[in-house]
């Protein structure tokens, strides 16, 4: 774009449509267990299941991490397995 | 038959020759209840994520094995009154 250009109003056509000039747009994620091991998600596979916690031991959002619906509910349910068995953390500080 | 799969946590202090019979006795009374082991893992000592009654590790099993429903409710009751086990939990893999 030229630089005259920059500070132009808007005209009353091009108002409504979100600003995608400048943003930009993130790779579309995809499902990780669904890649790798056909959707089946292992409550004892710690290493894997740390991918989806934050450094304080939450449960990351699928919008975070591009799980799909099924696989986002198996990994928040083998997280919450995990945590009953001591293997992963419910806090951490 | 279901497929089924217990984790079971044992006391710290134990021999592991001692945990290791009584992960024998736990498969004996699966097996006496009409379960077929299909896998058998020993971890060995592990340290838990968070403090569990004072303790900071655990030897750590794995069994895996097909039962009938509702065969298990006996061996569910005997692992949670044993003062040998830590913690234990019956998972079905799907």
């Amino acid at each position: 774009m030229s630089p005259r250009r920059k500070n132009k109003k808007p005209r009353a056509g091009t108002r409504r449509r979100a600003p995608e000039r400048g943003r930009r747009r993130p790779k579309k994620k995809t499902c990780y267990f669904c890649d790798q091991n056909q959707g089946y998600v292992d409550y004892k596979d710690v290493a894997a299941l740390r991918k989806f916690m934050s450094d304080r031991a939450k449960i990351r959002s699928s919008r975070v991490t591009g799980n799909c619906p099924q696989c986002q509910r198996k990994v928040a349910r083998a997280i919450k397995n995990a945590r009953e068995m001591a293997l992963l953390p419910y806090i951490k500080r | 038959m279901r497929a089924y799969e217990l984790m079971t946590i044992f006391r710290p202090e134990m021999a592991e020759d001692d945990v290791k019979k009584e992960l024998s006795q736990v498969e004996k009374a699966l097996t006496d209840s009409g379960a077929e082991i299909t896998l058998s893992d020993f971890w060995g000592k592990r340290r838990f994520a968070y403090e569990i009654n004072h303790l900071n590790e655990g030897y750590y099993t794995v069994t895996q094995f097909n039962a009938e429903p509702g065969a298990l409710n006996d061996v569910d009751r005997a692992l949670g009154l044993s003062d040998q086990v830590i913690r234990h939990k019956f998972v079905r893999p799907e």
